[in-house]
C-alpha cells in the first residue's frame, strides 16, 4: 500500500514490512533453535518461549497493521473519487468560464457598436439643416452661377467661380486705405486690392459681401495670436463701412 | 464710431464680419493666391495662423453667407505648406485656374449632354410609340 503518512512517521508500507522482517527473523531464529535443541541442551531455557512471545507479539501487530493498511485502502479509494468529482467540477467550472467570456465578449461587442450607432446619430443631429436653408442656399450659389458655369459661357466670358479683380476692389477690402506697413500684416492686403480703387460712389453692391448679417453674428473670437490688428478705422473707410452697411439685403433675391 | 476702445461696437463687429467674408472668398481666386505667394505674404506665420483661423467658415452658419465655396477648397489646401510653396509658380496658379474652370464648367456640360441624349430619344420615340387607343393591355 501506497499510503504515504507525515515524515515524522513511518508509513504504513514501512511498518508492515520491517514487522514482516522481524517475523521473519524471528522464525528463523525459532527454527534454528529448534534445530539446535535436537542436537544440544538449550543454552537458555526461557528463550525459545521469549522468541514464541515475540512471534506471537509481532503476529499480533502484523494483523493490526494490515488493518490498518485495509482501512487506509478504503479511504484512498474514497479519495480517488473524491478527487474525480471534483476534476468533474472543475471542468464544468472552466466551461462555464469559457462560455461567460464569451458571452461578455459578444456583449462588449453589442455595446460599443450600440455606442457608435449612438455617436453617429448624434453627429448627424448635430449636422442637420433645415432645407428650407439649405434650398436658399443652393439658389444663392447656383442662380450667381457661383458652382455652375453659365449655359452660355464660353471662353473670353469674364465670369468666374471667384470673385474677380473688379469684384475684389470694389469690396469693404478694396477701400481700405493703404496700410503703412510693409503689407504684411497679415490681414489682407489692402495694399493689393486698393491699387484699383473705384470711385466710391459707383461701388457697384456685389451679393457676395452683403449678408444678412445678423446683429449677433460675430467672428470667432482671434485676439492677436497671429499679429493680427483690427481692421483700420480711418475716416475714409467710415464712409465705405456706412455705405456698404445701410445695404444688407437679403440676399435671396440678389441673383446676380 | 469708436476706435476700439471699451469693447467691440456692433459696428466693428459687423465690420470684420465683411471684411472676413470678403476675404475668404477671394481665397478662390488662384491669380490672386499666386499674387499673394508671390510677394512672400503665405511665408508670412502670422498670416499661415490667420488662415487656420479663417476655417471657422466651413461652419455651416457661416458657410452660408459664402457665395463663393470654391474659396473653402482652397481654404483647405492652404493649411498646406506644399501648396503654399507651389503657389508661387505662375504656372501651378495657371493649372488651378484651368481645372477650376474646367470643374465649374462640369454640370452644366453634363446638362447639356442630357438634354441632348434626351432630346434623341424624343425624337427616335415616335415611330415606337403604341397608339393611343389601345387601352385593350389593361
Amino acid at each position: 500500500k501506497k499510503v504515504n503518512m507525515a515524515a515524522a512517521e513511518k508509513s504504513t508500507k514501512e511498518r508492515l514490512l520491517s514487522v514482516l522482517d522481524d517475523l521473519e527473523v524471528l522464525s528463523r531464529e525459532l527454527i534454528e533453535m529448534l534445530a539446535l535443541s535436537r542436537s544440544q541442551k538449550m543454552p537458555q531455557p526461557g528463550e525459545d518461549t521469549q522468541i514464541l512471545e515475540l512471534l506471537v507479539q509481532r503476529d499480533k501487530e502484523f494483523q493490526e497493521l494490515m488493518e490498518v493498511a485495509q482501512q487506509q485502502g478504503k479511504v484512498h479509494q474514497e479519495m480517488q473519487l473524491l478527487e474525480k468529482e471534483v476534476e468533474k467540477r472543475d471542468s464544468d467550472i472552466q466551461q462555464l468560464q469559457k462560455q461567460l467570456k464569451e458571452a461578455e465578449h459578444i456583449l462588449a461587442t453589442a455595446v460599443y457598436q450600440a455606442k457608435e450607432k449612438l455617436k453617429s446619430i448624434e453627429r448627424a443631429r448635430k449636422g442637420s439643416i433645415s432645407s428650407e436653408e439649405i434650398i436658399k442656399y443652393a439658389h444663392r450659389i447656383s442662380a450667381s452661377n457661383a458652382v455652375c458655369a453659365p449655359l452660355n459661357w464660353v471662353p473670353g466670358d469674364p465670369r468666374r467661380p471667384y470673385p474677380t479683380d473688379l469684384e475684389m476692389r470694389s469690396g469693404m477690402l478694396g477701400h481700405m486705405a493703404n496700410l503703412s506697413t510693409n503689407g504684411v500684416n497679415g490681414h489682407l492686403p489692402g495694399d493689393a486690392l486698393a491699387a484699383g480703387r473705384l470711385p466710391d460712389v459707383l461701388t457697384p453692391h456685389y451679393p457676395w459681401q452683403s449678408s444678412d448679417v445678423s446683429v449677433g453674428m460675430l467672428p470667432p473670437h482671434h485676439g492677436n495670436d497671429f499679429g493680427l490688428e483690427p481692421p483700420g478705422h480711418n475716416k475714409e473707410n467710415e464712409d465705405d463701412v456706412e455705405a456698404m452697411s445701410t445695404d444688407s439685403s437679403s440676399s435671396s433675391s440678389d441673383s446676380d | 464710431m469708436e476706435s476700439g476702445g471699451a469693447g467691440i461696437t456692433e459696428e466693428q463687429a459687423r465690420n470684420r464680419f465683411q471684411l472676413e467674408l470678403e476675404f475668404v472668398q477671394c481665397l478662390a481666386n488662384p491669380n490672386y493666391l499666386n499674387f499673394l505667394a508671390q510677394r512672400g505674404i503665405l511665408r508670412d506665420r502670422s498670416f499661415i495662423n490667420y488662415l487656420k483661423y479663417l476655417l471657422y467658415w466651413k461652419e455651416p452658419e457661416y458657410a452660408k453667407f459664402l457665395k463663393y465655396p470654391h474659396c473653402l477648397h482652397m481654404l483647405e489646401l492652404l493649411q498646406y505648406e506644399h501648396f503654399r510653396k507651389e503657389l508661387v509658380n505662375a504656372q501651378c496658379a495657371k493649372f488651378i485656374d484651368e481645372q477650376q474652370l474646367l470643374h465649374w464648367q462640369h454640370y452644366s456640360r453634363k446638362r447639356m449632354r442630357l438634354q441632348q441624349a434626351l432630346a434623341e430619344q424624343t425624337q427616335a420615340q415616335p415611330q415606337t410609340a403604341p397608339p393611343h387607343g389601345n387601352a385593350a393591355a389593361k
